[in-house]
């Protein structure tokens, strides 16, 4: 009896320590939703974890103030569209070379030495190489424009893809690929109709890992991007500075880059754990 | 025979071209620079190793790479034992166990930018988030080891789900007989978890800590908003320091030698890292 009572409890505290553990990641998204409803005057005024309707009367007029200015129109429909082409990109690169280090049979370098190599340009601090990368793109003409972005989005995002989607193809029964061969069809083929479609859930969480690293790449942007080609953690990054201490804004902000990669880390969970571990976990 | 081999490089080749040129080229730009005393607006001069004898002579590079050594050490070691606390936390049978686990990863896509915007708001002295819920006064940003903590706490809050996620993982993938006769001999879940699951998920610890490392010691963006580097030059880690010279004072070429220094002391712990990512990928 007592045991039993005792285990009982035990269940219910650690269930109350899960949802309290949840509860304290998840406090930072709440305040910073509670501070964008409020007023400036409400700001310092309302105390503690500042319900909205109960500590205060929440109102969206910073959310429509800052959303309705050009520069934040701007450099939303930019940081979309800067992610959604290095994925494409990045994908149609990586997508035939990762086959190539699953399928194929490389004698030097050896097929572990070209995934390692990948994997390396993946680590390397992107502030050892801001001011070539600069001047690079400076000599190509492409300062202050998507494209060039883009090309260095790609740079950083293409070997990422081919250690996540050489896994996929890894993990891709051979049989299938053997009887194809036997029919007499070619690599091109075979890649294209039988191993593209079946490693579909290894494309989708690439293109969703690349998606969120290049909506919040920050450096590049900031270096690259000055009138035209601003990106979101660039144009959000001198708040403060220029506003001074408006709190509501700073949430509105934040919460505007915030939500798009967090809702992609949502969908994307399952395959979050081989993607950051570069395909050693699976998750 | 031939032209298959043909074939199997042209799957390789563009990726591979790609990269090179984005990365070869700047890999030795900056090494060349970093002999050069290059500044906008002046021509370049040759100094052979003037910066790195600069390097080593600038307290401010010392304290940047002791600030950066602090920050890497503490901030991983408390991800990794919290992220297993919570790995073993969640491998029991919860209610809601599968959504819980969704909601923790939250923070990992977090843009680190706006992360750092908004802990300024969490972490404000006056009317923030943690000293109006707690009724303290601390001073978590103008205070010079407050503040490094602080970066500490938003990495740890950003990276903890990560090492958690992993380590679940290697968890539930531990057969649940390896304990039955072990409960035989003992109780305490202890003394299970020191004799069986953390032998078992060594290499797996490994490979976090690994990955942890190399990623932490880039660290840019939290501090670059949080802190600001400062107060004075308390959070200014050496991604920071880099920036600051290179951008803000124009003197590439010093710069390029500060990259040159963190490129070798990450290369150092890449090698560890690919020794162990071989035995993976073979």
């Amino acid at each position: 009896m007592m045991r039993h009572r005792s285990r009982h409890f035990s269940k219910a505290f650690f269930a109350a320590l899960a949802f309290a553990v949840v509860g304290v990641v998840f406090l930072p998204f709440y305040w910073a939703i509670s501070l964008s409803l409020r007023e400036k005057s409400e700001v310092f005024t309302v105390k503690g974890l500042g319900v909205p309707f109960v500590q205060y009367k929440p109102t969206l007029r910073h959310w429509t103030q800052e959303l309705g200015t050009v520069e934040m129109q701007q450099a939303l429909g930019n940081s979309l569209g800067i992610a959604a082409a290095t994925a494409a990109v990045a994908v149609a690169l990586g997508a035939p070379a990762a086959y190539a280090v699953a399928r194929f049979k490389f004698r030097r370098p050896s097929n572990e030495d070209i995934t390692l190599w990948f994997l390396s340009q993946r680590v390397l601090p992107p502030v050892a190489t801001v001011a070539p990368l600069f001047l690079l793109i400076h000599w190509l003409g492409l300062l202050d424009t998507r494209t060039g972005l883009v090309l260095l989005n790609v740079t950083f995002n293409l070997p990422l893809v081919v250690v996540i989607l050489r896994q996929a193809f890894l993990d891709l029964p051979v049989e299938l690929e053997e009887a194809a061969m036997v029919d007499g069809a070619g690599h091109g083929t075979i890649f294209l109709r039988i191993c593209l479609p079946l490693a579909a859930p290894g494309l989708a969480a690439a293109v969703l890992i690349v998606i969120a690293f290049t909506w919040n790449e920050f450096l590049f942007g900031l270096m690259i991007g000055s009138l035209h080609a601003t990106v979101i953690p660039a144009h959000i990054a001198g708040t403060g500075s220029t506003r001074g201490p408006d709190f509501g804004f700073l949430a509105v902000r934040s919460l505007i880059a915030i939500t798009p990669p967090v809702v992609l880390a949502l969908l994307a969970q399952r395959y979050i754990v081989r993607g950051l571990t570069f395909g050693a976990v699976k998750g | 025979m031939r032209r298959q081999r043909h074939i199997q490089l042209l799957f390789l080749l563009p990726a591979v071209a790609w990269v090179l040129c984005f990365t070869l080229f700047p890999l030795i730009y900056s090494v060349r620079l970093s002999f050069y005393d290059a500044r906008v607006g002046e021509p370049e001069r040759f100094v052979g190793l003037a910066n790195y004898a600069t390097f080593f002579q600038d307290r401010r590079a010392w304290e940047s790479l002791a600030i950066t050594l602090v920050f890497v050490a503490c901030g991983v070691t408390v991800q990794l034992v919290l992220g297993m606390a919570l790995a073993l936390l969640f491998n029991r049978s919860l209610p809601f166990r599968g959504v819980l686990r969704t909601l923790l990863t939250a923070p990992l896509f977090a843009t680190p930018i706006a992360v750092g915007i908004l802990f300024r708001t969490i972490f404000l002295a006056e009317g923030g988030l943690i000293n109006g819920l707690l009724g303290l006064k601390v001073p978590w940003l103008s205070h010079p080891t407050l503040a490094l903590v602080s970066v500490m706490l938003v990495d740890v809050w950003q990276w903890t789900p990560f090492c958690f996620l992993i380590f679940l993982a290697a968890l539930q993938g531990i057969p649940e007989d390896y304990y039955e006769a072990a409960r035989l001999e003992t109780k305490s879940g202890w003394v299970l978890f020191r004799a069986i699951t953390l032998p078992i998920l060594k290499p797996t610890v490994v490979l976090v800590l690994l990955l942890r490392l190399t990623e932490a010691v880039k660290v840019l963006d939290i501090p670059y908003t949080l802190t600001g580097g400062g107060p004075h030059t308390a959070t200014q880690v050496l991604s920071l320091y880099s920036y600051f010279v290179g951008l803000k004072d124009s003197n590439f070429g010093y710069a390029s030698s500060i990259s040159v220094i963190m490129l070798l002391l990450v290369t150092a712990m890449i090698l560890v890292l690919f020794k162990r990512m071989r035995q993976v990928y073979q």
